[in-house]
């Protein structure tokens, strides 16, 4: 159940030599060989609103398990950007168009993963999100 | 004004019933604009002794709320090995053995100290960076 994930960052112009960067991960359990082998799917989300909200919320079975979050602002707008925090903490802004790609520890159920249209007004229009995790951890599906 | 571009395929033949396919390309622009980056601290890579922590990037030497992007790869070959990644004393991940990383950084010093600081789980690991400023 092989995932690979393929970053490349390139430029001309950035240095005096250009930039060309290539990498790809194959995506795997913690401290394994074993091929990630759960996926909550590709989801999209608009923000109308400067409230935080919690994209993923972290479960205590995946403390240090692997996971993988995938989150993209598809706005259009290059100056709307959404603030992305971990346990609270500011990690980035997503300005439009950029996306993020980065591994999950869930080291604790504070752990969660929020995001706020900080600057949105009901003029800018919604901003669209997207996201998906890879994971290993099973917790995600909502106890009955 | 450079032109750097991120991006990123996500693919699986046999993760789901259907095969998996997400693409996506960034110009890489300062923030809130459509001027592209034009700073770098270039590709390096960092080889640790030990277990203890270290700071890769310290926020006081970058502006604050920009639109800053990080780059980090684990190089290690051996399955368990991992770099613990923090943001001002914040576990985000435990980065594996190939994995990597692509992160916006807000680069706060005045609220929170948000240094990039990676702890390896083994000694002599070596770990590969770029930092693309918006200064």
């Amino acid at each position: 159940m092989a995932t690979t994930a393929t970053l490349t960052l390139a430029s001309t112009d950035i240095a005096g030599d250009p930039v060309s960067v290539s990498k790809v991960a194959t995506l795997t359990k913690a401290g394994t060989l074993n091929d990630l082998d759960q996926s909550i799917g590709l989801n999209r989300v608009h923000l109308r609103s400067t409230t935080e909200k919690v994209l993923l919320a972290a479960n205590a079975e995946g403390n240090n398990l692997a996971a993988k979050v995938y989150m993209i602002n598809k706005s259009e707008d290059a100056s709307l950007y959404i603030t992305v925090k971990i346990n609270a903490q500011t990690t980035g802004k997503l300005y439009g168009g950029d996306f993020m790609f980065i591994p999950w520890s869930q080291t604790d159920t504070s752990a969660s993963i929020k995001v706020a249209a900080t600057n949105w007004t009901s003029s800018t229009g919604d901003i669209p999100v997207e996201y998906a995790l890879f994971h290993e951890d099973t917790d995600f599906l909502t106890n009955a | 004004m450079a032109t750097t571009i991120a991006s990123i395929n996500l693919t699986s033949a046999d993760l789901l019933s259907d095969s998996l396919s997400i693409s996506a390309i960034a110009t890489l622009t300062t923030a809130g604009s459509s001027t592209g980056l034009t700073g770098t601290e270039g590709l390096g890579r960092k080889k640790t002794a030990n277990t203890s922590e270290y700071t890769l990037f310290a926020a006081a030497n970058a502006t604050d709320d920009k639109a800053h992007k990080i780059y980090l790869k684990n190089m290690s070959t051996t399955a368990s090995e991992y770099f613990e990644v923090q943001i001002a004393d914040v576990v985000i991940g435990r980065l594996y053995a190939g994995d990597w990383a692509f992160l916006p950084w807000s680069a706060d010093s005045t609220g929170t100290n948000c240094d990039i600081d990676i702890t390896p789980s083994a000694n002599d690991m070596t770990i590969e960076y770029m930092l693309l400023t918006d200064e």
